[in-house]
């Protein structure tokens, strides 16, 4: 017999979409399995959260690719999420003596692990996303919904006005009760925009996704079916403002950013926090050699990394090679590249294992600078080989090798 | 055959000053993030031996501390897995529980040996750092029906002469060993064979010479069993041709950590993984003004000044306008800004203060204990 142990709150993390705005970068893995910030991937931001605010059971709900995702989170050791009770679990769609179906939205990708959440029988459940960088306690969070009483506390964060018709907005009372939630809207009445992370008296949002279930015409979606039939029931749902940095890092363009924030002081993602670490797997690489002639300015470099050439702005996962003469400015270059000599690197997202052979220009800039801000990211997908000379434009996606020179 | 994998965390013969004051020479830092007994340790893990016992025998604290469980080397295992094995005091012996010799610590170990499922054992000393493949060392041992194999090298790594202490190893036509002895001063002959510290061994055998030796009273592996018994045993030598770093002085310590400087040399200490414990450190920053020449530089350093021919550990900082030359960094330091270090170790925890100034020699280099402030 499976014996769980009672929890007071247990975490979902839906970690099946596909995050299709990011292209090439998500085309073999899941969005969560992305990765962000020189040693990390998306993922270890909530896992991390989850391990910091005393969370120790977590469901992982996968669907898109899971493959990476699985290798990555593993036993869930570096999270500390190796428990004897709890830990983490991988949750895939499944099969049942009456057949069984692909998660067909987010409420029915916890609607089909019902059974998961009550062998640990827990009064809340946090529901989150693979898809958002930001730390946050979530145990704060609780106070603020215990103290309300609330069926249910959206965390919400305040976006620019012009941007808030992005989001899913809520419109709350002085005592931020929602009363009213607004998916994608044209003219915004509030900029509290959902932060994805939702908390919810486990009775209560089972009750809500047995019913939806039952809703033949229902898409299954939290944001969408869920959050506004419990609205129209009148139940308690509040809205608890996080303040600090989060950023859906969902396109290219606001992944490149987001990357790019970690090296600018004046954002407040500062990682190196040890009362709040974020936590990776190891990728047991040796020390980063910097050699004779690299010359090196505001950039981030994991280990294994051997770097010769010249690195400003940018960010350099682990196993990264930069030959002599090499340039490479305000990029991300994903683990195992390799830059050889006199490569030239502006404004790209290179993913895992690419090779940019000698002399290559990626993501050149011809026109006249205008101005940082307009310049579009180029992109270079995993294990694609720029060959020698070769020139890719700025702002175009490679998914395939470009061997032969490509003239000017 | 399964292998038992012993360990000496110690060494009996070195002189690292303040380096070994407060840590056993297993757990001495290098090459950034590692600590030496990892190159071990990982070695063993790589030729698929997961049943360790490591031998400890004072000032293990950071050994502990470092190897934990075993995790980071994949070696808490069901069979096998990783034992650190601290001396067993015993209040009759009316002595300070430090073994006599290495067969004393063998002897105090023996019933951790013997519950081992592994029937050969391969003993290696910590304090040396190499990469061999043990398997072959095991299948060589096995097929030529030898007793031990003693594993010898004529590498000097660039080192003038034979290291002090080390046991130079005698060999007649046949491969056999017929005489050993300590090397006690500056040996510069060519063409010697000294040993690496690692021996093989069939684990029956090992227990009934190392407990013929304690009845004799005779305590030291090298003297009392491998010398004193060469006539009667069949020892066999089997050369190691690769990399090798020796660290048994402080000068010694600083080259070896240089070493890694030397791409060839990096290449080959890190063609296969090489495990360590994790610190969820962030990658290391790189500031505005940076300059940083041939080093390793190791995660959650933050560089704002100048790097040179060093090797920084984790979690450095370099502040601005500093100028850090041929040193040896490790983790936790913080040096301010305008200070300029020259042939200097940095021990662990230590502040260097503003506008400081200290140089070594790379014969004699400066060695600044754990947590001070300078």
């Amino acid at each position: 017999m499976i014996c769980g142990q009672k929890k007071e709150m247990i975490a979902m993390l839906l970690a099946g979409g596909q995050g299709s705005r990011l292209g090439i970068l998500t085309q073999d893995v899941a969005k969560p399995a992305v990765p962000f910030g020189g040693k990390y991937r998306i993922i270890d931001f909530p896992l991390s959260n989850c391990t910091n605010s005393g969370i120790d059971t977590i469901g992982v709900l996968t669907q898109y690719r899971p493959l990476e995702l699985n290798a990555h989170i593993g036993s869930g050791q570096p999270w500390d999420l190796d428990r004897l009770y709890g830990g983490v679990f991988i949750l895939p769609p499944y099969m049942g003596g009456k057949g069984g179906e692909w998660y067909s939205g987010t409420a029915n990708a916890i609607y089909q692990n019902m059974n998961f959440i009550d062998l640990y029988n827990p009064q809340y459940v946090l529901i989150l996303s693979g898809d958002h960088v930001y730390k946050m306690n979530y145990d704060l969070m609780l106070d603020f919904h215990k103290h309300k009483n609330a069926d249910c506390t959206i965390a919400v964060i305040k976006v620019p006005w012009e941007e808030a018709s992005r989001f899913g907005v809520m419109n709350a009372d002085e005592d931020s009760r929602i009363f009213e939630f607004e998916e994608k809207p044209q003219e915004p009445k509030s900029n509290l925009a959902s932060m994805g992370v939702y908390i919810f008296r486990w009775k209560k949002l089972k009750e809500y996704l047995i019913k939806d279930e039952e809703d033949e015409n229902s898409d299954n979606d939290f944001g969408k079916n869920l959050i506004p039939q419990m609205l129209k029931a009148c139940e308690k749902l509040y809205a608890y403002e996080f303040k600090g940095y989060w950023k859906d890092v969902g396109t290219i363009a606001s992944l490149w950013e987001a990357n790019m924030d970690i090296l600018d002081p004046n954002v407040p993602i500062e990682l190196d926090d040890p009362p709040w670490r974020i936590y990776s797997r190891s990728s047991n690489m040796p020390p980063q050699y910097i050699g004779e002639n690299a010359v090196l300015s505001n950039s981030s470099i994991a280990d294994g990394c051997n770097v010769e050439g010249k690195v400003e702005n940018s960010i350099l996962f682990p196993g990264v090679t930069v030959g002599k003469d090499a340039v490479v400015s305000n990029s991300i270059l994903m683990p195992g590249v390799s830059v050889s000599e006199d490569a030239l690197i502006e404004y790209a997202i290179v993913a895992e294992n690419a090779r940019i052979c000698k002399s290559a220009r990626v993501g050149e800039w011809k026109k006249p600078e205008i101005g940082k801000q307009h310049r579009e990211i180029t992109v270079i997908g995993g294990s694609v080989t720029i060959g020698e000379r070769a020139v890719v434009p700025a702002g175009t996606t490679i998914d395939e090798s470009i061997i032969e020179e490509v003239g000017e | 055959m399964s292998i038992l994998g012993i360990v000496f965390s110690y060494s009996e013969r070195e002189n690292l000053r303040e380096l070994t004051r407060l840590r056993t020479i297993a757990s001495l830092p290098m090459a950034g993030k590692y600590r030496i007994i990892d190159f071990l340790i990982s070695n063993f893990v790589n030729d698929g031996i997961y049943d360790i016992a490591v031998i400890a025998r004072d000032n293990y604290h950071s050994l502990m501390d470092h190897l934990g469980a075993g995790m980071e080397w994949d070696l808490i295992r069901k069979r096998g897995g990783l034992r650190v094995l601290t001396p067993y005091a015993k209040s009759e012996s009316g002595r300070d529980g430090l073994y006599r010799g290495s067969v004393e610590a063998l002897s105090n170990n023996m019933h951790s040996f013997r519950r081992s499922m592994g029937d050969l054992v391969i003993m290696a000393e910590a304090s040396i750092l190499y990469s061999i493949d043990f398997n072959h060392l095991a299948k060589t041992h096995l097929n030529s029906n030898a007793d031990i194999t003693a594993v010898y090298t004529k590498q000097l790594n660039g080192h003038p002469t034979v290291p002090m202490g080390v046991a130079v190893m005698h060999f007649n036509e046949n491969n056999r060993l017929y005489d050993l002895n300590i090397n006690k001063d500056d040996m510069s002959a060519q063409d010697v064979c000294w040993s690496i510290g690692v021996f093989v061994i069939k684990k029956s055998l090992l227990m009934s010479l190392v407990a013929d030796a304690m009845a004799f009273g005779k305590y030291d592996f090298l003297e009392d069993i491998i010398k004193r018994l060469s006539n009667r045993l069949d020892i066999q030598g089997y050369e190691y041709k690769g990399h090798l770093l020796e660290v048994s002085s402080v000068a010694g310590y600083m080259k070896a950590n240089m070493n890694f400087l030397n791409a060839n040399f990096r290449n080959r200490a890190f063609h296969r993984p090489i495990y360590t414990k994790s610190k969820d450190s962030v990658p290391a920053r790189y500031c505005k003004g940076c300059c940083v020449k041939n080093s390793i530089i190791s995660d959650g350093c933050r560089i704002e000044g100048t790097v040179i021919n060093s090797v920084i550990s984790r979690n450095v900082f370099i502040g601005k306008d500093s100028i850090v030359k041929n040193s040896v960094i490790m983790q936790n330091t913080e040096i301010m800004q305008g200070v300029s270090l020259d042939n200097v170790i940095l021990d662990k925890d230590v502040i260097v203060r503003e506008n400081r100034q200290l140089s070594g020699h790379e014969t004699y280099p400066v060695v600044v204990e754990k947590a001070s402030i300078i």
